[in-house]
């Protein structure tokens, strides 16, 4: 027996999620189905809200309900201090740190050669104005992830911000805590050994 | 369900569902792959950096015989081949051989002494300091390497060497073509003696000795227009990682 059109749609568009395949949106569309009417109505209301409500922040481009974010606007900040993302999720595990008080600029991405994302398609050139612009920035901390885009997207920052009076940092690469020397690969023990720090 | 032991260049890797990785890898022993790496995106994988683009590994992996994709047991760094990432002249031109091999190659088809050649420009990437000549000599010699060797010595047509300047290039034959042959034959580029002595040097030259040969500035261009042609015929678009290296040079 076939599906009805209406599972068949929502399972249509289950599947155009990131990670979801044929199996996994029939098995959450069943469970939708199951679910009550006013459920459903919460979970639609709050995609929908969320594409009606989420802005880009226009000075960092991080995901926000008001503009500039809440980041950009708490005077408590340290305005000096501009660290480098990727995505505006990245800005959140940062966050969930709870250390960092410095101010943050999403990138929207990294230079992909293989998938032909280029300089241009980044918010670079509004990193470049903020820095340009004789504010109080002093430290611009690079935090792409540590894999071939990130580091050839940090690489190329630090190029582009050459010409200005600003110190570009990178973050530390090497072991993670509560991993085991045996097991870390020589690229990993390189870099842990690069970024070796004295004693306090 | 078999296991396979080889090594193999990583060509690329993307994110795949929440915490895996999909890799494509160029081996010595069974050719082009694709595997997936369980949990390869938690910060404490057992991969670690091995599943880099351009890292030179050795690896189990393992599936059913001339499945499309199989399982990735175990990575081993034999050369990360880092120092060609933290540059990124030497990164674009790494990446860009990597997609020439990802693009050309079919799956499964092995050939060692390709691998070979690969391995070694990518040493070269590392070692040298004037790209242009190796991305010349990758290009010309790889597509040689996979049997599409172009006519270089003789006319397609009358069989004679070219002996003056304006020799064209016939990219579907595969094939220079002299200059009084050149009306009955339809060649879409045409260059002079000089650049036809070049292509040929390229064609045999071994590519660990590129740093003996110089390009003279005034035929790069020239070259440079011949070698991506023949590439353009076999892939038949653009790679996306060409205009990074155009980029790169001006940067």
């Amino acid at each position: 027996m076939k599906r009805p059109p209406a599972v068949l749609e929502l399972i249509s568009e289950l599947k155009r999620l990131p990670g979801i395949g044929q199996k996994t949106a029939e098995r959450l569309s069943f469970f939708l189905m199951r679910g009550t009417l006013d459920q459903a109505r919460r979970l639609a209301n709050s995609i929908v809200k969320v594409k009606e409500k989420i802005v880009l922040c226009s000075e960092c481009h991080s995901i926000t309900e008001s503009d500039p974010c809440d980041i950009c606007r708490d005077p408590r900040r340290d305005p000096s201090q501009i660290c480098v993302v990727e995505e505006p999720h990245d800005v959140f595990v940062l966050e969930s740190m709870g250390e960092f008080q410095g101010k943050y600029h999403v990138l929207m991405g990294a230079i992909s050669p293989l998938d032909g994302i280029g300089p241009e398609s980044l918010t670079l050139e509004d990193l470049k104005t903020r820095v340009a612009s004789k504010g109080p920035i002093r430290e611009v901390i690079l935090a792409t992830n540590p894999n071939m885009e990130g580091e050839s997207t940090a690489v190329y920052i630090s190029k582009l911000l050459k010409p200005y009076e600003v110190r570009v940092t990178r973050i530390a690469r090497g072991l993670p805590m509560g991993g085991d020397l045996e097991y870390a690969d020589p690229v990993t023990l390189k870099k842990s050994l690069e970024g070796r720090m004295d004693m306090p | 369900m078999a296991l396979y032991n080889t090594e193999a260049v990583v060509l690329r890797t993307i994110n795949f569902s929440e915490t895996d990785k999909l890799c494509t890898l160029y081996s010595r022993n069974f050719g082009k792959v694709k595997c997936v790496a369980k949990s390869a995106r938690r910060l404490k994988s057992r991969y670690g950096a091995a599943l880099e683009p351009l890292s030179y590994i050795k690896t189990i992996y393992f599936g059913k015989e001339g499945q499309e994709l199989y399982r990735l047991n175990h990575c081993d760094i034999l050369k990360s081949f880092q120092s060609v990432r933290e540059d990124i002249g030497k990164l674009y031109t790494g990446v860009y051989f990597l997609e020439l091999v990802d693009t050309l190659v079919h799956d499964g088809e092995s050939a060692p002494h390709l691998f070979d050649f690969i391995l070694e420009a990518l040493r070269q990437i590392q070692k040298q300091k004037d790209l242009e000549i190796l991305r010349r000599m990758f290009e010309i010699r790889f597509i040689s390497l996979l049997g599409y060797l172009p006519n270089l010595s003789v006319c397609l047509i009358c069989k004679k060497e070219p002996g003056k300047s304006g020799i064209g290039f016939n990219f579907q034959r595969g094939g220079i073509v002299c200059p009084t042959c050149r009306p009955r034959e339809l060649s879409e580029t045409h260059f002079s003696v000089g650049t036809w002595n070049y292509l040929k040097k390229l064609l045999t030259f071994d590519i660990q000795y590129s740093d003996r040969i110089k390009l003279p500035k005034a035929l790069q261009d020239e070259i440079e227009q011949v070698t991506h042609r023949m590439i353009l015929s076999h892939t038949g678009r653009e790679l996306k990682s060409y205009p990074f290296i155009k980029q790169m040079v001006s940067l």
